[in-house]
């Protein structure tokens, strides 16, 4: 966990007591609605449905106990007691309110969290590998890179008022976990002649217009990042379309000047600034480094002493299987704490879970924990001999769910419960889903599996990269889903498909056809799942894989041949007509 | 009562604005219709491209006012020579709306591309939460918007003493 020095202190401070003067004049009548919206948002204040939404910044997902702890306590003193883990590894709250978001900001202060840049037409919160620094496959190291980067966009002066909102994503491995391809910018390390560096993707992106990013440069030195990142942004900033948000982001402007001239101009600002003040010098990275607390790991651990209790615990065995991960030390695991159990909405957290979750990182993993853009909490550093009592006392929080990786780990956004954008609801929709899909056995059969649920377009659930992905739509005031399948997020495992070259192996999933009433989602994944079992060759091939294989027809036909699908639409249209 | 006529933040006080805008709409057919050889104007970008080689021979040097849209091959054009700049009295960028970000790109290019060391005055939606980036992208001059209190915009310039980006001004460094 990177630790504040005075200068970062200062700053979050100073940006709490700017805030607080903004929240002060706006309620005074001393600025105007218009002139304060841009500035709540970027300290990731929304007006919501209910009341209004803040966001807090959880810098590429990295948290420790103590600030656990301050979001149980805010969640208790300003909110219903709950939070909800985003896909972008922030944390928002549904319930404070405006006068209170001040005092809320000087405490999160206190624990060095902040909610600067979360939303906005800004850099947002760099994201990156929930595996980060632990992955065997690492090639750097990507937390130190997300803290370069995060103190670089932070307050950045020439970039605070962009086009459209701008997220960086980060991957340190050779398997991207950190879903580089649709991200505006998208950052994959490799090493060159001896030289680390970053392959630079721009011009990803989901909501309205889903796209796979272009690879504009396939070497920035690391020494020469920063420039880069900087050349990019300035020709974004610049030439970026400022008359409609629905062409404001950058995927647009690489779209309409093609990418060969995107990368000339990004080339040209950069040979005037890459060796500015802002070239990374080896004294930086070493700095930063340096300002990490670093797990210390028992390396005499070996991986013949892990798991002696487990033996014939068949509950505890699918939990090993799907939620605890590889870890680059001999002895240690990753485990996944799920926050996907059934009727509880996808990514939230209660209080006194957290409280828990901290007690148990304190206990189990070095006091850090990192929150997964799946919307899990994962404790990167466990001793696997400790699996076993891990798993007993996260099954008593119900954060053992043994779902990780399968169909009933949705990723959702909160939908039209909560959000004012959404077009439909989400959670009530992944919650029918994990209930239809409730025999755990049958879900582990079915195997790896991304189900993404967003209620609108803008596309917070990812779901144009899911393996299978659920749209909410609006048709004529009334509800309506659309099913994509055949997206992911990366190559990944995929043994069919090696060339991770394109945006880290990204695809956008195709719409299936015309959409379905609410209540007939989960008999739709159920046919889905069915056409797949029929077709799979072995347990290994992925539904994933079958539809590479053999294209969405499949799945299409039986789908829209099931009688029992097609009942329902036409029965409620009826009830319309009467 | 402050006096809402000191809107101009320069050198680090308060001033009243007195920069006329020449308007050249009107002058649209007579080519060599410019502004009387006085002080205080301000002419457009357009005007100072198509005219520059009548208005660096003043007396008194007009100031230019770039638009938030400007074309960057076209700002280079005005550095063509040195004399170009130094017949220049200041250089205006004009913020739209104040999240029209442009501006804060062109600044920080005037200064570290193009070798402006002149005045560069932030003009249109100037506000009090946008003072620091601004200074921070190398404006020197600002004239706050109408309904905010230029006094307060002036201390905001020491919003922040701390930053992170070097390549950026950091004028209010605090001492460590």
């Amino acid at each position: 966990m990177y630790i504040y020095d005075e200068i970062d202190q200062k700053m979050v401070e100073q940006r709490v007591a700017q805030f607080k003067d903004q929240t002060q004049r706006f309620l005074a009548g001393k600025l105007t609605e218009d002139e304060f919206r841009v500035l709540r948002l970027q300290n990731g204040l929304y007006i919501q449905r209910h009341a209004p939404m803040l966001r807090v910044a959880i810098p590429y997902g990295m948290l420790v106990s103590k600030q656990l702890r301050m979001l149980a306590f805010i969640a208790r003193r300003w909110d219903k007691g709950y939070g909800h883990f985003s896909t972008r590894q922030n944390i928002q709250f549904n319930w404070p309110r405006l006068e209170d978001v001040p005092d809320i900001l000087a405490k999160l202060a206190t624990v060095q969290m902040h909610a600067i840049q979360t939303s906005g037409n800004c850099i947002r919160n760099t994201t990156t590998d929930h595996f980060a620094g632990v992955a065997a496959d690492e090639i750097i190291n990507p937390l130190v890179w997300c803290e370069i980067i995060r103190q670089w966009s932070m307050l950045h002066p020439e970039f605070a008022f962009l086009p459209r909102k701008f997220k960086i994503a980060v991957s340190g491995s050779l398997i991207d976990r950190a879903a580089v391809g649709v991200h505006d910018i998208g950052l994959q390390a490799v090493e060159e002649s001896g030289v680390l560096g970053f392959r630079v993707w721009v011009g990803g992106g989901l909501g309205r217009t889903p796209m796979v990013g272009k690879l504009i440069k396939p070497f920035v030195a690391w020494c020469d990042l920063l420039t880069y990142l900087q050349a990019t942004l300035r020709v974004y900033n610049l030439h970026g379309r400022r008359d409609n948000k629905y062409k404001a982001r950058i995927k647009i402007l690489v779209k309409d000047i093609t990418p060969e001239v995107f990368a000339q101009q990004v080339d040209a600002q950069w040979q005037m600034i890459k060796n500015g003040p802002d070239k990374v010098t080896e004294a930086q990275v070493c700095n930063i480094e340096s300002r990490f607390k670093w797990p210390e790991y028992d390396l005499t651990l070996t991986e013949n002493c892990a798991l002696a209790q487990v033996e014939g615990n068949a509950r505890f065995d699918r939990w090993l299987s799907t939620n605890v991960h590889a870890h680059k030390v001999a002895g240690y695991a990753s485990v996944t704490v799920s926050l996907k159990a059934t009727g509880v909405p996808p990514g939230d957290i209660t209080a006194d879970q957290m409280e828990a979750i901290a007690d148990i990182s304190e206990k189990y993993g070095f006091g850090e924990l990192r929150v997964s853009h799946e919307q899990n909490l994962i404790l990167a550093d466990v001793r696997k001999h400790d699996l076993y009592s891990l798993w007993q006392e996260l099954r008593i929080l119900n954060l053992a769910t043994p779902n990780v990786g399968l169909l009933t780990n949705i990723i959702s956004c909160p939908g039209g419960d909560y959000c004012s954008l959404a077009n439909a609801v989400s959670i009530p929709v992944a919650e029918a889903i994990q209930r239809r899909f409730d025999d755990i056995d049958y879900v582990h059969e079915i195997g790896e599996l991304d189900l993404n649920l967003s209620g609108c377009i803008n596309s917070c659930g990812h779901h144009h990269v899911g393996h299978i992905g659920i749209l909410g739509v609006d048709k004529a005031g009334e509800e309506w889903y659309q099913i994509t399948i055949g997206g992911r997020q990366n190559g990944g495992n995929n043994h069919l498909n090696t060339n991770n070259a394109r945006g880290g192996g990204a695809v956008i999933g195709r719409v299936i056809g015309p959409s379905f009433a609410r209540e007939q989602i989960p008999d739709v994944i159920h046919r889905l799942i069915q056409t797949y079992l029929t077709l799979r060759d072995s347990e290994v091939e992925r539904f994933i894989d079958v539809v590479d294989r053999l294209g969405i027809e499949p799945f299409k036909r039986d789908v829209y041949a099931d009688p029992l699908l097609l009942v329902k639409p036409l029965i409620q249209k009826e009830v319309a007509n009467a | 009562m402050p006096d809402t006529n000191l809107r101009l933040i320069r050198n680090g006080q308060l001033e009243a604005d007195s920069i006329r805008l020449f308007d050249d709409h009107l002058t649209a057919n007579s080519a060599l219709y410019l502004p009387p050889d006085e002080a205080h104007w301000m002419v457009s970008f357009d005007t100072w491209l198509d005219k520059c080689d009548f208005l660096i021979k003043r007396k008194f040097p007009v100031a230019v006012l770039i638009p938030s849209d400007a074309d960057i091959s076209r700002i280079v054009q005005v550095s063509v020579t040195h004399a170009h700049l130094d017949a220049i009295a200041f250089i205006a960028i004009n913020f739209p709306t104040y999240t029209d970000g442009r501006g804060f790109s062109l600044a920080q290019m005037l200064r570290s591309q193009l070798g402006w060391k002149g005045e560069l005055r932030a003009v249109g939606d100037v506000m009090i939460d946008t003072m620091h980036y601004l200074a921070r992208c190398g404006f020197d001059s600002f004239l706050v918007k109408a309904g905010h209190d230029a006094q307060a915009a002036l201390n905001a310039l020491t919003t922040f003493t701390v930053h992170y980006q070097k390549s950026y001004s950091q004028p209010f460094k605090a001492p460590l």
